[in-house]
């Protein structure tokens, strides 16, 4: 039986271990190989032995998907590729691939650097993972063997991120990995074509949420600006390389704008610059409104947004500074915290997800002393925020997703079953699919029945049209021909056809068969009592009694012979051909039952 | 159709002319208590001012200076039911026919649930908790306190719906139903749930058809015994044995069950009496019931308010007319309601996009015509997707707790949590 297999290998509740194995028409793909941000152990990555016990890991699978930059979704790829093993090809989009070796750098920093970890991926280690990387464009067929192809599709979420078509033959899997069905300011929302897949497998970590509406978060972020900016005070924004730091920026440029602020924003220079070079570089992976800014001016390039110095951080009077990183653990964002936390008008936002052990960490944790560097104690009395801008599909975008895609049947994960079983009522419900939720490791089985293409040859169709009835559409038919098997093409044709293309000479099946007759009288009186019963019995055929003794019904054969040992037993041969089969064993049951005494 | 009521002709003055822009003359209409900023127009300083009339009206700008806090969420369908479990939970239902309605326990954002320094805290987004599914639309849902049940009625009225929230998964489901005795195409019963050792549901289309069956054995413990065949609006349990009626007439009652039919009714004919105007009404009867003074607020559908003491229903304390633009195109969606956490404080809404709260301690007279403390425009100029037709509200509710904030729900399935800045307070 054809199935496609899906097991989770990591996907946990919050910020989890993206990573699915999937089995499609023989082919074995990994979809993702993320991290666990809350784990320092062996949890952190996805168990990749459950993939293979013993054997290769390049050997088992036939492709890596990753879907975007966001760690949980990649982190674990160096790991995965250079510690574990891992040689084949690796699939993202171009962004991805840009973006995906700066934050494991990042990242690899943190542990090793900061936190002092040993036995961690290096950096030489995440070059050479990122040399298996296959980039594509969206929409682009990506062929990765002969039967296996690949297809990206429109996410929105962060810059780069995609869905992607996993398909074999007539079966296909659409994973979306994490996705946001409502546009951004920088970014549009999440496409599919209605595409049919046999599974679609989607994220659900905000399935059970309704998300609050984008303004009444950007409203809240940027009363906190304005209020800490009016009162004199310092504001700065710890922001990751890429994703929200570009969409704040267009927001505070169009406040400031609109409110005639004067107070100058800065961005720190590095990443932000790096991050937004990235931006103009993948211009066409931004929303449509942005594309056409883009034309008349960089939309990046902001009026009232400007470089920052180091020395500006001890200028008096309110500003604004973005800096890198985002969790507060080194670099510039740190030097400025360490400044200015001491001061109670200034105010920190931290505008994402920060890993534990990070000052970011800890300042969200409400903790108001830190130890730094060198015993030193810092006491931060400056304001502290939150403000989450992620961007994921809730219950309303994972729907408008399923209904644009119409799947077959839904996989869910990411999720807890127990909160989620009202909304798998609703997605079968709505859409009469069946809906899978499996837990890590737990290995969801489809069945699937595939479709063969058969092409049939006019003639043979004309002449069965010629044959019988014009064809009902509602009703099967019978067709005889022949099925010809060449190069994963099926075609159905007439026998004559396919004699003459495969240069075969005709072979001619007769069956025989003997039926023994009580019958004392010679054979020729035999085979005339045989004639005048088969003659009187198949009215409709044309039944003969040729000069050589022998009896013809159509093309069949039948000639009587006395038995070698009893004289008082006669024998039929009874031969037919092999297109002849039903009237030739309706001859025989017949035969056998006996002829009727004669009335003499 | 519009009817001509008094009133609407005055309020198109300069401070009602645009959501955001500030009325300049400097001469509210009304009762405003003190020149300064009109009441329903308060903006922060003239920076902001200057930054607001240059932008559409949904700028989030505007936002700031009126709302201590706002959320905005989109439904998958609108609701009519906002009924409160606890003070962190809250139900939602769908009323549409022919459809399956989702029953949907919201848990609402923690960052309202928390006192001091909410910028800490990161949810903001609501919780599906539970959640089922509906054959039947849903007009209004009870829940029945310290249990894990509800009721649900809307139409066809035929039967009360009776829920229960399981408590190994996210499910809510169908248990009982409850055959209601007359059966109306186009009426749907009104519920009300007395709860003690075992609940009781009363429910009724009409005065005459107003019982209460008990939840468990079914069996019916009280009858009004009436013929009186007068339409219901609402109905409210006050205590283990009065509750209090409404007619869609505007005539009032408290009702003891112990007792035969023998209500304290308001009169129809009496001077600024709510009967006397005509159109259709709803009341709400505040929580201090014993206490003195008005604690019954009934709303016609003409934008008239009464306040009437429960102790003589017949004799209303003040009358007046709310700041309304036309009659309500709904009737159904009427809601008056009472702040649990604020003096004289009331709610309105079911006239148009927005909801109004009301100031009521300075009423005295009769059919003088008030001015709203607030107005919540945000269903409005909030509206997601572009259509012809502004949103109506379909209904709103005060937070049990927190004294300025309040939900609200429109009929483009939008739903908002929005805690209010007193500017006449702040002045």
């Amino acid at each position: 039986m054809p199935e496609i297999r899906v097991t989770p290998l990591g996907a946990g509740q919050d910020v989890g271990r993206s990573c699915i194995l999937v089995s499609i028409a023989g082919k074995n793909v990994m979809l993702d190989c993320g991290m666990h941000m809350g784990f320092n152990d062996d949890r952190r990555f996805p168990d990749f032995s459950y993939i293979t016990r013993n054997g290769r890991l390049t050997d088992f699978l036939d492709c890596v998907i990753i879907s975007h930059f966001h760690l949980d979704h990649c982190g674990a790829l160096p790991y995965f590729s250079e510690m574990v093993g891992y040689d084949g090809p690796i699939y993202m989009t171009h962004p991805t691939q840009a973006i995906c070796p700066i934050l494991l750098e990042d990242y690899r920093k943190i542990a090793v650097d900061k936190k002092g970890e040993a036995n961690f991926f290096t950096s030489q280690m995440i070059k050479d993972c990122m040399k298996k990387v296959v980039a594509v464009h969206l929409h682009q067929t990506v062929q990765v063997d002969d039967e296996l192809e690949i297809k990206a599709y429109y996410a929105g979420h962060v810059l780069g991120a995609a869905m992607f078509q996993i398909k074999v033959g007539s079966e296909s899997v659409v994973y979306t990995g994490d996705y946001n069905m409502t546009p951004d300011r920088h970014l549009g929302a999440a496409w599919i074509d209605k595409c049919r897949p046999n599974l679609l497998i989607t994220e659900s970590t905000y399935a059970t949420t309704i998300r609050d509406s984008k303004r009444c978060r950007e409203r809240d972020f940027l009363k906190k600006v304005h209020e800490a900016v009016e009162r004199g005070g310092k504001v700065l924004i710890p922001v990751f390389a890429l994703g929200r730091a570009q969409e704040l920026c267009i927001l505070l440029e169009t406040f400031w704008e609109r409110m005639n602020l004067k107070a100058p924003i800065y961005f720190s220079t590095g990443l932000t610059e790096k991050a937004n070079h990235y931006y103009k570089l993948f211009i066409t992976w931004t929303n449509q409104k942005i594309r056409k800014t883009f034309v008349q001016r960089n939309m990046f390039e902001f009026k009232h947004i400007k470089a920052f110095d180091r020395a500006f951080a001890d200028n008096p009077g309110p500003m604004v500074v973005f800096a890198t990183p985002g969790m507060l653990h080194a670099g510039q964002s740190l030097q400025i915290f360490r400044k200015w936390a001491g001061n109670e008008k200034n105010m920190v936002i931290m505008p994402g997800y920060c890993v534990q052990g990070t000052v970011g960490h800890k300042i969200l944790s409400g903790q108001r002393k830190l130890e730094m560097e060198g015993r030193q104690v810092l006491e931060v009395k400056m304001q502290v925020e939150y403000m989450s801008f992620s961007a994921h599909a809730d219950a309303k975008g994972i729907m408008q997703l399923v209904g644009q895609a119409e799947p077959e049947s839904v996989l869910l994960v990411h999720g807890e079953a127990k909160k989620m079983e009202f909304l798998k009522q609703k997605i079968e419900q709505e859409f009469r699919v069946n809906c899978y939720m499996p837990a890590n490791g737990e290995t969801v089985t489809l069945p699937t029945s595939p479709s063969i293409p058969v092409g049939i040859s006019l003639g043979l169709l004309k002449r069965e049209m010629a044959q019988g009835l014009l064809p009902d559409a509602k009703k099967p038919r019978l067709l005889h021909g022949t099925l010809i098997m060449k190069d994963s093409n099926f075609r159905l044709v007439s026998s004559e056809q396919a004699l003459k293309e495969l240069g075969l000479a005709e072979h001619q099946l007769r069956f025989t068969c003997r039926v023994h007759l009580h019958d004392p009288r010679k054979e020729q009186e035999t085979a005339m009592r045989v004639y005048s019963h088969l003659k009187s019995v198949l009215k409709d055929h044309c039944v003969q009694h040729l000069p050589d003794g022998s009896v013809t019904v159509e093309s069949i054969l039948i000639q009587a012979a006395a038995h070698s040992e009893d004289p008082g037993t006669k024998v039929l041969l009874v031969s037919w051909t092999y297109q002849d089969e039903e009237l030739g064993s309706y001859l025989t049951s017949l035969l056998k039952k006996g002829l009727p005494q004669a009335s003499s | 159709m519009r009817t001509e009521v008094p009133g609407y002709r005055d309020q198109r003055g300069p401070s009602h002319t645009g959501a955001n822009r500030c009325n300049k003359t400097g001469s509210p209409v009304g009762l405003a208590p003190e020149p300064g900023p009109p009441p329903t127009e308060p903006c922060c300083h003239s920076r902001v001012l200057t930054a607001l009339e240059c932008c559409a009206p949904c700028d989030i700008v505007s936002l700031s200076c009126r709302y201590q806090d706002f959320h905005a969420f989109d439904l998958s369908g609108a609701t009519r039911v906002l009924e409160w479990i606890g003070d962190k939970g809250v139900f939602v239902a769908e009323y549409e026919s022919l459809k399956k309605n989702e029953i949907l326990h919201l848990i609402l954002p923690l960052r309202l649930s928390v006192k001091e320094n909410q910028g800490l805290f990161p949810e903001r987004d609501f919780k599906v908790c539970h959640g089922g599914f509906s054959d039947t639309s849903v007009f209004d849902l009870k829940h029945v306190p310290d249990t894990r049940l509800l009721v649900t009625t809307g139409l066809p009225g035929s039967y009360l719906h009776v829920w229960q929230i399981t408590e190994d998964s996210d499910v809510i489901q169908a248990v009982s139903t409850i055959a209601v005795q007359e059966k109306e195409d186009s009426l749907w019963p009104r519920v009300a749930i007395f709860s003690s050792t075992t609940p009781g549901v009363l429910h009724g289309v009409r005065l005459s058809s107003l019982r209460v069956v008990d939840l468990e054995s079914q069996k019916t413990t009280y009858t009004s015994g009436v013929s009186d065949s007068e339409e219901l609006s609402s109905l409210q349990v006050l205590d283990t044995n009065t509750f209090a009626f409404c007619c869609a007439s505007g005539r009032l009652g408290l009702v003891d069950i112990r007792q035969k039919w023998a209500p304290s009714e308001s009169v129809s004919n009496g001077r600024g009496s709510p009967g006397a105007a005509g159109g259709r009404w709803c009341a709400e009867v505040g929580g201090k019931v014993r206490s003195p003074g008005p604690s019954v607020a009934i709303l016609g559908s003409n934008g008239q308010l009464c306040l009437l003491d429960p102790r003589d229903l017949c004799h209303p304390v003040s009358s007046v007319q709310c700041l309304v633009s036309a009659p309500s195109p709904d009737p159904e969606l009427l809601r008056v309601t009472w702040a649990p956490g604020l003096d004289n404080c009331l709610a309105i809404s079911g006239f148009d996009g927005t909801v109004q709260v009301y100031d009521t301690t300075s009423w005295d007279g009769m059919g003088s015509q008030v001015e709203p403390l607030f107005t919540h425009r945000g269903h409005i100029f909030l509206e997601g997707n572009q259509t012809d037709t502004t949103p109506l509200v379909t209904t709103h509710t005060w937070h049990p707790h927190k004294p300025r904030t309040l939900l609200s729900a429109a009929s483009d399935a939008s739903l908002h949590v929005w805690d209010w800045v007193d500017m006449h307070a702040s002045s």
